[in-house]
């Protein structure tokens, strides 16, 4: 690539983003991995009897043939003939039975512990608590649940028994080889070590050629992906020539590895192919002189022979292959594994009890806490609120507002002191007790795909549309959601939300949280601004849901500041004011200097 | 923000079809598709002729084989036929047997070493033909795809334009190679075969090939019954998969909700409907394959009984006539299997040409005109003349717009959401052209300069600072990659955005994170920025610059803000009243017209709108800022 101009590269690819593709055997991941076969065994172990039988019938077909060709036919035996043809179709007709059944038995043992595997990897993320989903990529998670998981259906329903068919022919037709002519078999064995010399290295270098297609290919998609999404800035900035150069350069690079895999390929499967033609050769020129010169040897083993060879010869390509495919499995189990291994940092206690029906009275005692052990973002943290206040959290970004929050839905537990929920300590309660108590409405406004009901009813699954209706009644937001959307309640939420308006989205969650009707409400602002008319119906809304409720709120707005019974002012993980919008004010300390320079900001 | 107007009812001719749309026609599609085909008809014509050498070596080097057979056969058995030797090129009659067989068996070696060679040059020469189709194709969507308007973006989803340059493009050159090429090619092969058995003996050549045409049937009706079910598969999969992404993305509202077991009744509903209906495809193949391989073997059979009593009888030759057919069969069955995949390809390339010629033909609707004139420097005059314009038609998002404004001056720009600010603003840069009246830069229609001229001159904030994944440095120098290290620390000093990228990890050199994650909204604004001031333009745009930022830091870029305006004409979208005092002339927008023009203490006066506005900013209840934030 010719980078000429010192900054023209669109994008820096970071090393951490790519993932090894295949890992060497390991006993403890196959036996591992027979296990999940364990609950289908009565397939499982019809299958490797199919395979069994296969591997005898195929060498089986070629041993008639050759039979025929050089028994009954140069014998002028017409009788023979007939019953050698009887025979094959008999065998011929075996032959295919067999292949159902080998073919629907494979298919469905591989599918069946691929849907077990999903099943398991899914519940598993379920326990995971939320510092896993913070650390690792999305897309990561996925390629767990679909490219790894069939690699490892590859490996359960193909490498095993594809082996164990190529292998009982090999194995056979060697043995037909030896019985037909014992020195011509000499010869066969001697090229074999060439045949496999050969797969070896071109499977060794087309795997690595392979991985840099991969690479460039990721790094086409990638600036493909960037060029697209940030096309507006490349043409608002007059970057395209700059950009076409850079793409077209990066796509001829992706050519040239993809013309180095065809490279080893064009070479590598016709060298295979040569190899065995020079094997025919030669077994013809010795095999003549034999027959031609020596008792005892007959053309019909030589006209056997050779199409033995022909079956002992095809398997070491396919075995290769499977070799391959066995170590991609491997890998793939490897990340499924670890995923499925991987300990949540924290469970419930072993003794922690059901939470009863609570009041809403929330306390920190001493409270600490960080997300990693050595960099606490919480330190002393004393507050205690009673049962349907609002709590308003304050401060900049990385004050500690959103750890607070986190802390009481128990996404994470405290390093030191106490959190008291109506005078139960979060430690001593169930997770999910908890959880059914209190209601969440994020920033982001996270919308799941479906319908508005659907997403509203999320909050509590057995509700009625009649209480999903008087939910969004309530917030006195009917018209926004039901007469504004084109289907009412029944309107498809698009990708992320998309036909939906901001307001209408926050709207939503509002009412999600309004019909789980929870004790505690726990409640993060947004920040993006809407238009004046739309806030202040927003405003309505947020006060109808707070109302009656112990509410945490990181406000954004100042008018929930002003309506919030208590307002903690966060600063480098501690608290350093405390009261309500206008003791603070009166106090003239930190709060009333922030607030003044926002008001001047706006409105000077 | 830019505006990103909902799909429209109606088709617009920038809208890429969706999964389901009715697309051109297949008759159309074929006939781009071999035009494609055409442009490379040279290279197409030499990959096959080398195609064709091969199957004739092929069939040379077996038929070596049979009469290597043949010649042994003759010399045990004298009586048997005679071998056949091709175009009556027979050794002399002197040479011995092993002789002969020794010619022979270095004529099979020679013959091998020379197909391999050319298997080596004939597959090179076709992946060298695929990948020069996937290059040009490739550079020539993405360069079509950097012309295209803003219109175009905003109506089609990204993964779906990423995807057609990826993938689609893929699938078009499948045509030439997987299509064209490969039903060529077998045609071919198949009547190479059948000259040569035909030579050998037509009854049996017909007898053996008797189930034949049952295989093509066979392979056509399995790809019809399974296809469908394939797709429908994958769709199964699609849908299992955004379960989990949903799950995964919404983690903390179905912790909050204590959805979880609730979640996982659903997955595994998902994930067994993959599983119930893949039986049926399962089902399908186990059938299929044996049949198939059965129909094959029936081949076998008539050539064993038949082609045997014709050996018995004297008619055929054990080695050129039964070993040699017994092979063809084989390559014949290969052949045929073959239309499975192409019935595949074509299908294939037919919804990936779909795909790619829409972008290829998506209208370019903003360029420089021919004879439009250069802009080196603009003084910075601008001036909207009756300018109407909508993103469709018959929807107007602007209705006579006229203002005008001087060189260094600001203007502010007020409205609710959807009163059309964005809109306005685009119409500068030209990312859209009005549908009526005009905008002047420096008294010249904007459609008469050079577009890249009219875009340097302006700087761009947007309100979603789209950073690239590079390091600080590059992505300021974003429009001029050529800058130096100096230009870019200014235009970082004047975005207050030097201090704090000096504390970064490696300063200017520090990675952005994918899409900018690792730095604060407010750092994002300021390197957006300074990306806008890198070339001094006279001109800068700030589209609700502060809107996407946590107001806590919103003061960080105010003060940015206000040293990147100085000495430049400035269009600003604002709610700030501190930005609207200082603003030359302020235009309140409502519904896209403009219902008041004036400066901040004009307006106030006036009783009208913009007074109500500022009122129920300032007013509500005791406090004076409300569209502002706490702390």
């Amino acid at each position: 690539m010719k980078a000429r101009v010192p900054y023209a590269a669109l994008t820096v690819r970071r090393a951490e983003d790519r993932e090894t593709e295949q890992r060497p055997l390991e006993m403890r991941l196959i036996t591992r991995l027979l296990a999940y076969t364990g609950p289908y065994a009565a397939k499982r172990n019809w299958l490797l009897l199919m395979v069994a039988f296969r591997s005898i019938q195929l060498p089986g077909l070629t041993w008639l043939t050759a039979a025929v060709i050089t028994g009954p036919v140069q014998s002028h035996d017409l009788r023979g003939v007939g019953l050698g043809v009887l025979a094959f179709t008999a065998l011929a007709l075996s032959t295919q039975l067999v292949m159902h059944f080998r073919q629907r038995l494979a298919l469905e043992l591989g599918e069946a512990v691929v849907y077990d595997l999903r099943n398991e990897v899914f519940a598993h993320l379920q326990q995971m608590p939320m510092s896993f989903y913070n650390r690792t990529k999305l897309g990561r998670i996925i390629s767990r649940m679909t490219s790894d998981i069939e690699n490892v259906r590859i490996g359960v329903q193909e490498v095993l028994f594809v082996s164990i068919v190529q292998i009982g022919q090999m194995f056979l037709a060697a043995m037909f080889m030896l019985w037909y002519d014992p020195t011509l078999f000499l010869v066969v064995l001697g090229v074999a070590p060439l045949l496999w010399a050969v797969n070896k290295h071109f499977r060794r270098r087309l795997s690595g050629a392979l991985r840099d297609v991969q690479e460039s290919f990721s790094r086409v998609t990638a600036t493909l992906a960037e060029s697209v999404n940030g096309m507006r800035v490349t043409q608002g900035f007059v970057r395209q020539e700059t950009n076409a150069e850079l793409f077209s350069d990066l796509v001829a690079d992706h050519s040239q590895y993809n013309l180095n895999v065809t490279r080893l390929q064009s070479a590598f499967l016709p060298l295979l192919d040569l190899n065995s033609q020079l094997c025919f050769a030669a077994l013809m020129l010795i095999g003549g002189y034999r027959v031609l010169y020596l008792d005892g040897a007959e053309l019909g083993s030589l006209v056997g022979f050779l199409l033995m060879a022909n079956l002992f010869f095809s398997p070491i390509a396919v075995l290769g292959n499977q070799y391959n495919q066995a170590l991609t499995a491997m890998a793939g189990a490897e990340r499924v594994f670890n995923l499925l291994d991987s300990q949540p940092e924290w469970t419930d206690a072993a003794d922690a009890r059901e939470l009863p029906p609570i009041e809403g009275r929330v306390e920190f005692r001493n409270l600490s806490f960080g997300y990693q052990r050595d960099r606490l973002v919480l330190r002393g943290i004393n507050f205690a609120c009673e049962p349907g206040q609002t709590i308003a959290l304050v401060g900049h970004t990385g004050s500690g507002k959103t750890s607070i929050t986190n802390l009481i839905a128990k996404f994470y537990l405290p390093s030191d002191g106490e959190l008291l929920i109506d005078g139960h300590e979060i430690r001593q309660i169930t997770s999910d007790s908890l959880h059914r108590q209190i209601g969440i409405v994020l920033q982001q406004n996270f919308l799941f795909g479906g319908t508005v009901m659907d997403n509203i009813r999320f909050g509590r699954p057995e509700a009625s549309d009649e209480e999903v209706i008087e939910a969004v009644r309530k917030l006195k937001c009917l018209d926004l959601l039901v007469d504004a959307l084109p289907s009412g309640l029944q309107t498809q939420v698009g990708e992320r939300g998309g036909s939906l308006s901001l307001g209408q989205r926050q709207l939503v969650c509002f009412a999600r949280a309004m019909l789980a009707d929870p004790r505690i409400l726990i409640l993060d602002e947004a920040t993006s601004s809407v238009d004046t008319l739309t806030e202040a119906r927003l405003q309505t809304a947020l006060f109808a849901l707070l109302k009656g409720r112990t509410s945490f709120v990181v406000a954004h707005r100042l008018s929930t500041v002003r309506h919030a019974d208590q307002v903690l002012v966060l600063d480098q993980g501690r608290i350093i004011e405390r009261g309500n919008h206008f003791t603070l004010l009166a106090a003239d300390g930190v709060y009333a200097e922030l607030y003044r320079s926002f008001a001047r900001a706006s409105a000077a | 923000m830019l505006p990103c107007p909902a799909p429209p009812s109606g088709l617009s001719p920038s809208r890429l079809s969706q999964p389901g749309d009715a697309g051109a026609s297949n008759a159309v599609l074929f006939r781009r598709l071999f035009a494609l085909a055409w442009a490379y008809r040279g290279r197409c014509v030499w990959v096959l002729a080398q195609q064709m050498l091969l199957v004739a070596l092929a069939l040379t080097g077996l038929s070596l084989t049979g009469l290597g057979i043949d010649v042994m056969r003759h010399r045990l058995a004298p009586e048997s036929v005679t071998p056949h030797w091709p175009f009556g090129l027979a050794p002399p009659a002197d040479w011995g047997p092993l002789a002969v067989t020794a010619l022979i068996a270095g004529l099979i070696l020679a013959v091998a070493l020379v197909h391999a060679a050319l298997r080596f040059v004939a597959s090179m020469s076709a992946g060298r033909l695929v990948q020069d189709i996937v290059v040009d194709l490739r550079s020539q969507v993405y360069d079509k795809l950097q012309r295209l308007s803003f219109r175009f973006f905003d109506e089609n989803r990204s993964g779906s334009i990423i995807n057609r340059v990826a993938g689609d493009v893929q699938a078009v050159r499948l045509f030439v190679d997987g299509v064209v090429i490969q039903v060529l090619s077998v045609l071919l092969s198949l009547a190479v075969y059948l000259y040569y058995m035909l030579q050998v003996h037509v009854p049996l050549t017909l007898a053996c090939l008797g189930a034949t045409p049952l295989l093509w049937v066979g392979a056509v009706l399995f790809s019809r019954k399974v296809r469908p079910a394939y797709k429908h598969s994958s769709e199964l999969t699609d849908e299992m998969v955004l379960h989990l992404s949903e799950n995964v993305q919404g983690a903390q509202v179905v912790k909050g909700f204590a959805r979880e077991s609730d979640q996982i009744a659903r997955f595994t509903a998902a994930n067994r409907a993959i599983k119930d209906q893949k039986e049926e495809i399962f089902w399908h193949i186990s059938l299929f394959q044996p049949a198939m391989g059965f129909l094959t073997q029936i081949n076998m059979i008539v050539l064993l009984s038949y082609g045997g009593y014709l050996v018995i009888v004297g008619e055929l030759r054990l080695g050129e006539g039964l070993f040699v057919f017994a092979n063809l069969l084989q390559q014949f069955a290969n052949q045929v299997g073959q239309v499975t995949n192409i019935a595949n390809s074509i299908q294939t390339s037919l919804t990936g040409a779909q795909r790619v010629f829409e972008v290829l033909d998506a209208p370019i609707e903003i360029a420089s005109r021919p004879d439009a004139a250069p802009l080196k420097k603009a003084r910075g005059e601008i001036r909207f003349e009756n300018v109407d314009f909508g993103y469709q038609p018959d929807e107007q998002v602007l209705e006579q717009i006229d203002f005008s404004i001087g060189a260094g001056q600001c203007v502010a720009i007020v409205g609710a959401t959807g009163a059309g600010k964005s809109s306005l603003l685009s119409l500068v840069p030209r990312f859209y052209d009005p549908s009526a009246g005009r905008v002047l830069i420096d008294g010249r229609d904007a459609r008469d300069v050079q577009l890249d001229d009219l875009r340097r001159n302006v700087g761009l904030v947007f309100q979603e600072s789209f950073l690239f994944s590079n390091t600080v440095a590059a992505n300021i120098a974003f429009g001029h990659p050529g800058a130096t290290r100096e230009q870019i620390e200014r235009a970082a000093r004047i975005a207050s955005a030097h201090e704090f990228i000096e504390d970064l990890p490696h300063g200017y050199d520090t990675v952005v994170g994918e899409y900018g994650s690792n730095l604060s909204g407010g750092q994002r604004q300021r390197l957006a920025i300074a990306r806008a001031l890198l070339l001094d333009p006279a001109i800068l745009i700030l589209d609700d610059a502060t809107a996407a930022i946590d107001p806590s830091t919103e003061h960080e870029i105010l003060a940015a803000m206000e040293q990147a305006m100085r000495g430049r004409t400035t269009l600003v979208t604002a709610h700030r009243m501190s930005t609207l005092r200082r603003a030359d002339l302020v235009v309140v927008l409502e519904r896209g017209r403009i219902v008041q023009l004036g400066t901040h203490e004009e307006l106030m006066q006036e009783q009208g709108h913009y007074y109500e506005a500022a009122r129920l900013q300032i007013v509500d209840d005791e406090s004076p800022a409300e569209s502002g934030a706490a702390a």
